[in-house]
C-alpha cells in the first residue's frame, strides 16, 4: 500500500513528466518552426529566400525591409552612373540592385489604418459593452438569456454571409472603404464579445462592495464608476486586448469592403509583389512586423486567454 | 447565469418538457448537417436545409418551455 | 438676494443630476443594454432581415437598376439540387471533419502531457499557443510560401525525412493534397485552441476523485476511460462544437491559402458562396446560399450556448 500513498496521482513521476516535457517541447518547436523561418526570411536577400534548396544560413540583409516600405524602379547602368551618389545606406542597398527609390510604399498608411480602426473599434465596443454587461450581471433584464444568446450568435455569423447586405448597405450610405464604416462593423462583431467576457469578469465582482456604497450615499451610477469599474479594470483590459486583436487579423470583411483608403494589414499584405511574383524577403518583413504586436499581446494575455476564447465560460 | 428559483411546473405535459424537446430539436439540427455534408444521396442534400431550420426554429421555440 | 431667473439657473443642473441619480434600476438597465443592442440590429439584423429579402430576388449587385423580380424559392431549389453545391459541402466536409479530428487527438494528447506540471510548463504552453492568435488570412499567405515545391521549408524537411525528390509534390497545386494542406494548416493553427481548452477541464477534475478510484485499485487506464474522460467530455463537445462552426465559415485562411483550387477541389462553402456573390454578382442566388449556412451556423450555435451552460456550471 506504500507505493499508493508515495505518489499520489495528482503527482506523476519524475519520469513520466520528464518525457512529458520533452514531447511538449518537441511539438512547440516544430509548431513555432513555421514563423521562426517567416522571421528568418524576412532577413534574407530576394535570391537566398527562394533558393533551392532552402538555405538556412544565409548572408542576413535588410532588404525585405527596405522594399516593403519604398516603390522602386529599375533604371539603366548609364542613368544610375549619372546620378548624384546614393545619400542614405537604403539607397546604396537599393542602388546596389540597379534601382532607384520612386517614393514611399503603402504599407505605412496601411499600418496606420489597422491602428486606426483597431483602436477605433475597441474602444467602442468595450465601452458598450462594458454598461450593457453591468446591466446584464446585476439587473433582472427581461428575457436576459434571450438577449445574450442574440449578442453572441451576431458573433457566429459567417462573415461572407453578412458581408453581402453589408456590402449594399455600405454602397448606398457611402461608407465603402472608409474607416468609420469599417470601425463600426468591427465595433458590431467586437460587441458581442465583450458584452460575454465582460460579464462574466463583472459577475466575479460580488455586489456587496456597491451596496456597501450605495449605502454610503452613492446613487447607483456612482457605485458604477467609482466601485465597480475599478475593480474590473483588469477585465477591460483582457477584453480589450481581445477586441484588438480581433480587428486587427480580420481579413473577410476588409477585403471585401475596402480597397484603398481604410484598407489594413491582412489584405494588403499578399498583394507586396516584387519583379515576377510576390516579393517574399518583404512580405516575411511585414508579416514579421504585423505579429509582433500579436505576440506581445499574447504574453500579457496568457493568463485570461482561455477566458477570452470561450466567452467567459471557462475561468480556470 | 441567473438564478431564478422556479417551482417545478408539474401541470405541463412531461413528454414537452424543455429537456427532452430539446434533446429532439438538437437531434434533428445534427441529422440536417449530416445530410447537409454527406456524399452519397442529393435527394438527402435537397432537405437538409428545411430539415436543419425545423430543427432549429423548433429549438428556439422549445427552449422557451418550463422545465 | 438673487434673482429668479439666477436662482433656476442655478437649480437646473442640480435637477439633471438629481434625475440620474434616482434614475430606477430598471431604467439604468435599458439604457446601458440599448446602445449595444441598437448597434447589432443595425448591422448585423438589419443586414440578415435585408439577405433574406433578396434571397427571394434575382438582384444583382453590379446591375443596380435591372428590374427587380421576386422569383419566390428559385434560389433555394437551385441551390439544394446543384451538385457543385452539393461538392462545396462535401469539401467542407472533408476539412471539418478531418481538421476537428486531428486537433482533438494532438490537442488532448498535449494537454494530458502538460498537466504532468513539468518544468517550465508554463513557457512551453505560451509557444504553443501562439499561432492561434495569429491572423488566418496572414497564415494562409505566407503558408504559400513554406509550401512551395521547391523553394519551400515544407517540403524540403519532407524530403529530408522520406527521401522523396521535394519537387516530386506539391501539397497547394496537387488535386490529391490540396485538400490536406487546408487541413494540415487549420491543425497547426487551431491545435492549441482544443489544447487550451481540454487542459481546463483536466484540471476542472478533482484530486480526491483519482485518490478514491486509487484506493479501489483502478487501473490507470480504467481512470482515463471512467474518470478523465466523462469528466472532460463537456469541455471537448464545446471545443468541437467552436471548432466545428469555424472551420464550417472558414474563408480568410483557405482564400488565401488555395482560394478553391486547383479547380474547385478546395472550395468549401465560404469560398463558393463569394464567388458566387462578389465574382459572378448572383446577388440574390448566393443571398439564398448566404441563409442556408446561416441558418446551419445558428443551429449548431443554439447547441453551443447549451453545452457552454454546462460547462459553466463546474
Amino acid at each position: 500500500m506504500s507505493t499508493v500513498a508515495a505518489h499520489s496521482v495528482a503527482e506523476p513521476s519524475q519520469l513520466a513528466k520528464t518525457i512529458g516535457g520533452m514531447l511538449v517541447a518537441t511539438y512547440a518547436i516544430i509548431a513555432i518552426l513555421p514563423l521562426l523561418w517567416i522571421f528568418l526570411t524576412s532577413f534574407k536577400t530576394p535570391t537566398d529566400s527562394i533558393s533551392y534548396p532552402p538555405k538556412i544560413i544565409s548572408e542576413s540583409s535588410v532588404e525585405g525591409y527596405v522594399n516593403l516600405f519604398t516603390t522602386r524602379t529599375r533604371q539603366t547602368p548609364e542613368f544610375l552612373a549619372s546620378l548624384p551618389p546614393p545619400q542614405t545606406w537604403y539607397e546604396r542597398l537599393v542602388r546596389s540592385r540597379n534601382m532607384v527609390i520612386a517614393g514611399p510604399s503603402k504599407v505605412v498608411p496601411r499600418f496606420i489604418n489597422s491602428i486606426v480602426i483597431g483602436f477605433g473599434s475597441t474602444f467602442l465596443a468595450v465601452c458598450l459593452g462594458t454598461i450593457a454587461a453591468y446591466a446584464f450581471s446585476r439587473f433582472r433584464v427581461p428575457l436576459a438569456d434571450d438577449l445574450l444568446f442574440f449578442i453572441l450568435s451576431t458573433r457566429m455569423m459567417p462573415p461572407i454571409a453578412v458581408a453581402i447586405p453589408i456590402y449594399l448597405m455600405f454602397r448606398n450610405l457611402g461608407l465603402t472603404d472608409t474607416k468609420l464604416g469599417m470601425i463600426l462593423l468591427y465595433t458590431a462583431v467586437n460587441v458581442s464579445l465583450a458584452v460575454w467576457l465582460l460579464k462574466g469578469f463583472i459577475d466575479e465582482i460580488p455586489r456587496e462592495y456597491e451596496e456597501a456604497a450605495m449605502v454610503d450615499g452613492y446613487s447607483r451610477l456612482q457605485a458604477f464608476f467609482k466601485v465597480v469599474l475599478p475593480q474590473a479594470i483588469t477585465g477591460i483590459a483582457a477584453t480589450a486586448i481581445f477586441c484588438l486583436i480581433f480587428a486587427w487579423n480580420e481579413y473577410a470583411f476588409a477585403v471585401l469592403l475596402t480597397s484603398g483608403d481604410a484598407q489594413t494589414m491582412p489584405p494588403f499584405i499578399p498583394f507586396i509583389i516584387g519583379e515576377g511574383g510576390q516579393d517574399w524577403p518583404a512580405v516575411a518583413a511585414a508579416t514579421t512586423l504585423f505579429f509582433l504586436p500579436i505576440l506581445l499581446f499574447t504574453v500579457l494575455l496568457r493568463r485570461h486567454l482561455l477566458r477570452g476564447i470561450t466567452f467567459g465560460a471557462v475561468r480556470k | 447565469m441567473n438564478e431564478r428559483i422556479e417551482p417545478r411546473a408539474s401541470r405541463f405535459p412531461r413528454l414537452l418538457r424543455r429537456g427532452p424537446c430539446e434533446a429532439v430539436t438538437m437531434l434533428l439540427i445534427g441529422l440536417g448537417v449530416v445530410m447537409l455534408m454527406q456524399p452519397f444521396s442529393l435527394n438527402l442534400f435537397s432537405y437538409s436545409f428545411v430539415t436543419i431550420l425545423a430543427g432549429t426554429l423548433g429549438f428556439v421555440i422549445v427552449s422557451h418551455f418550463p422545465d | 438676494m438673487s434673482t429668479l431667473a439666477e436662482r433656476a439657473d442655478a437649480r437646473a443642473p442640480r435637477r439633471l443630476a438629481f434625475r440620474l441619480s434616482t434614475m430606477s434600476d430598471r431604467a439604468i438597465a435599458w439604457l446601458f443594454i440599448t446602445p449595444s443592442v441598437l448597434l447589432l440590429l443595425a448591422i448585423n439584423i438589419f443586414p440578415l432581415l435585408w439577405t433574406i429579402q433578396l434571397s427571394f430576388t434575382n438582384y444583382r449587385a453590379n446591375r443596380p437598376n435591372a428590374p427587380l423580380r421576386y422569383v419566390g424559392l428559385d434560389n433555394y431549389r437551385d441551390i439544394l439540387s446543384d451538385p457543385d453545391v452539393w461538392h462545396a459541402m462535401q469539401a467542407t466536409a472533408h476539412f471539418v471533419l478531418w481538421s476537428i479530428g486531428l486537433e482533438m487527438l494532438i490537442g488532448f494528447g498535449l494537454a494530458l502531457l502538460i498537466n504532468r506540471r513539468f518544468r517550465a510548463h508554463s513557457f512551453w504552453t505560451t509557444m504553443i499557443l501562439l499561432p492561434m492568435m495569429l491572423s488566418p488570412a496572414v497564415v494562409g499567405n505566407f503558408w504559400t510560401f513554406l509550401l512551395q515545391p521547391q523553394i519551400g521549408l515544407f517540403n524540403s524537411v519532407v524530403a529530408f525525412f522520406t527521401g522523396a525528390d521535394p519537387s516530386s509534390f506539391q501539397m497547394i497545386g496537387d488535386v490529391a493534397l490540396a485538400p490536406w494542406a487546408i487541413v494540415m494548416v487549420d491543425v497547426w493553427m487551431w491545435t492549441p485552441y482544443v489544447m487550451l481548452i481540454c487542459l481546463a477541464g483536466l484540471r476542472s477534475i478533482p484530486d480526491y476523485i483519482y485518490e478514491a478510484a486509487e484506493v479501489d485499485r483502478a487501473s490507470r487506464w480504467r481512470q482515463f476511460w471512467s474518470i478523465t474522460l466523462p469528466m472532460v467530455m463537456p469541455f471537448l463537445m464545446l471545443a468541437i462544437l467552436f471548432r466545428a462552426i469555424e472551420n464550417f465559415k472558414m474563408f480568410d485562411m483557405v482564400n488565401l491559402l488555395t482560394s478553391g483550387g486547383p479547380g474547385s477541389t478546395t472550395e468549401v462553402a465560404s469560398i463558393t458562396l463569394k464567388r458566387e456573390a462578389f465574382e459572378k454578382w448572383r446577388t440574390g442566388y448566393s443571398s439564398a446560399l448566404a441563409i442556408i449556412l446561416f441558418v446551419t451556423v445558428f443551429g449548431a450555435a443554439n447547441i453551443y450556448v447549451r453545452v457552454l451552460d454546462r460547462v459553466k456550471q463546474r
